[in-house]
């Protein structure tokens, strides 16, 4: 009775956007300079890198015929000019002109992400590769199939024996095509050059876009963390009130995960428009605005997402500081790029 | 003489253990064979062909008329594809001692000590290359049922992709109570064939809920998502009853 008395008052007012929880105490903001992102790239014991391997990896990962119409490469939906996103397009087109529900992520320094798929739900890059290669709706290769196709090719044949010891298959396919992932590492941008101390790096308005992302006002620094501009942790952001994709809840069965998607990194995002798990913003603006807004009411919805009150100009210097995360060398790495 | 005697003994016992069993299979559509090609309806009335059958079973245990298991333990993988032999498939072959069961049971799924180790280091029939690794939901595919729907004319594709440990599927065909099952083990082995009939899974639930091709979103039934989670329980409830003892 009490607890029904209490519902009465307190969704209708959070549905109403006029009370939410107060943000929960989280570290201070850091010291944007102290984001150096120099690190080690984690390799699994069981994928050694190798040249070869990551040159497999990469013609693979550029290669139609992996797919089952033979028309759609990993590289159709990850296109190295858009950070390895998918140019433009809400959701990609698979085989057959089959479209997916969601927007295809950068692969910028994924070989740190924690966690994969917007879902965050597969936790190895050996394993996510998986999804695509066989979706219906993506590559749709039964494992036999492509195995076959790819041993019928003698170039694929031999290069698989070399690096593998055996003939093509699904796993070590997924394998080889981790190794190259593991390799799209971006730390050449401006604001990269400004942390190792170049001060002439960032014009004024991304200097003061990056004053508010790292100040609890703008509060972008809690769930975009540290050098990669992510935690990896799925989060409701009040995009919608009713979800048409339920996200995290579509493994889970949970309500309180509907609506939950991983949290992408910031790197490179001015190439990889439009933005969400669903394409649904076409611009950078669009996003600041709508964090700027505080969302739609969503009783999942993060305790961090709520009106923020910037200005016109602050929602612009904040977007100039996302375009200074822009790394134009990383796109341009002839070693990223379609082999000869 | 006593040395005789625990030399026969001995050979009685290990030949009690060592009687082998070819677990069959034999697919079905209501009391008829499966014909890959045929194009069938379901109770809705709508059409539909079957073009893959793939799924895990493990668990598998024997019951004696007392009530207790053999457990035979172990995982396959069946298979059944477009063109290949529907009737009288061995999917598992074990032993047990000789002697008379009032039945079997097992789970159609992977043990869930098994299914959620690093895909990656497992073997077949677990690992990528089964062709059932789920990479998006860590885990397998359970039951893996694919076809195609023919609604005004267009043919679409469906699949039912059922897993996650909720919906490892329990699968149990002994009878203690009534002892109308009977199932006898010689010393030279034997086969027990079970049917399965596929269309269990297009029968409407007791809410009325089916798995309406119409809905572009049941085409593609997966998992737990609250978005097919009804339809999604109604297959699964109707395949609590899909598999039978084949007389």
């Amino acid at each position: 009775m009490h607890a029904g008395r209490w519902l009465l008052w307190v969704v209708p007012l959070v549905l109403l956007g006029l009370e939410r929880p107060a943000p929960p105490s989280h570290a201070p903001a850091p010291d944007p300079r102290a984001l150096r992102a120099a690190r080690a790239v984690p390799i699994p014991p069981d994928n050694p890198q190798t040249p070869a391997k990551v040159e497999l990896g990469r013609r693979l990962f550029y290669d139609p015929r992996l797919s089952l119409d033979g028309r759609v490469a990993c590289a159709s939906c990850h296109r190295p000019e858009f950070a390895f996103s998918d140019g433009g397009k809400p959701v990609s087109v698979g085989v057959f002109g089959r479209k997916g529900s969601r927007n295809a992520p950068t692969l910028t320094n994924v070989a740190f992400r924690r966690r994969l798929f917007w879902e965050g739900r597969s936790p190895r890059l050996e394993l996510q590769a998986v999804g695509p290669l066989t979706a219906h709706h993506e590559m749709a290769m039964e494992p036999e199939a492509l195995a076959q196709r790819l041993s019928s090719i003698p170039e694929y044949a031999r290069a698989f024996q070399e690096v593998f010891g055996e003939p093509p298959t699904l796993k070590n396919v997924a394998f080889a095509l981790a190794a190259f992932e593991r390799t799209l590492l971006s730390y050449d941008s401006p604001f990269d050059r400004f942390v190792a101390g170049d001060d002439s790096a960032l014009s004024p308005a991304a200097r003061r876009g990056m004053e508010l992302f790292f100040s609890e006002r703008g509060d972008c620094f809690h769930c975009h963390v540290g050098p990669e501009f992510t935690d990896d942790e799925p989060r409701n952001t009040g995009l919608y009130t009713v979800y048409p994709d339920v996200g995290l809840a579509r493994i889970t069965g949970k309500d309180e995960d509907v609506g939950k998607f991983k949290t992408p990194t910031l790197r490179n995002v001015a190439l990889t428009a439009p933005y969400m798990h669903d394409g649904s913003r076409k611009t950078l603006r669009e996003v600041v605005e709508h964090y700027n807004r505080g969302g739609e009411p969503n009783l999942n919805a993060d305790p961090l997402i709520r009106p923020l009150g910037l200005s016109e100009r602050e929602v612009d210097d904040l977007v100039a500081f996302l375009e200074s995360l822009t790394d134009t060398r990383f796109i341009a790495n002839p070693a990223l790029l379609p082999p000869r | 003489m006593r040395g005789l005697a625990i030399v026969l003994g001995l050979g009685l016992w290990v030949g009690a253990l060592a009687a082998p069993v070819d677990l069959k299979i034999n697919l079905r559509v209501g009391e008829a064979p499966l014909e890959w090609g045929r194009i069938y309806q379901t109770p809705k009335g709508q059409r539909y062909r079957v073009d893959l059958l793939k799924f895990y079973l493990s668990e598998l245990a024997l019951v004696r008329p007392d009530g207790r298991e053999v457990r035979v333990g172990g995982l396959a993988l069946a298979e059944f594809r477009r063109g290949g032999p529907t009737q009288g498939v061995s999917v598992m072959r074990f032993e047990v001692p000789s002697g008379e069961y009032r039945g079997l049971r097992f789970d159609v799924g992977v043990p869930r000590e098994l299914n959620h180790q690093d895909a990656a280091t497992q073997e077949f029939p677990l690992g990528v290359n089964s062709g059932m690794y789920w990479a998006w939901n860590p885990g397998y595919i359970f039951y893996r049922l694919e076809g195609a729907a023919f609604l005004e004319g267009r043919e679409e594709k469906w699949v039912i992709h059922m897993g996650t440990d909720a919906f490892r599927i329990p699968v149990r065909l002994h009878d203690l109570q009534m002892r109308r099952v009977r199932l006898e083990v010689p010393p030279r082995g034997t086969s027990f064939v079970l049917n399965l009939d596929i269309a269990r899974a297009f029968l409407p639930g007791p809410n009325g809920a089916f798995l309406d091709w119409r809905q572009p979103r049941l085409r593609q039934l997966h998992g737990m998502s609250p978005e097919t989670a009804l339809v999604m329980s109604v297959v699964y409830y109707q395949m609590l009853n899909a598999f039978s003892l084949a007389r």
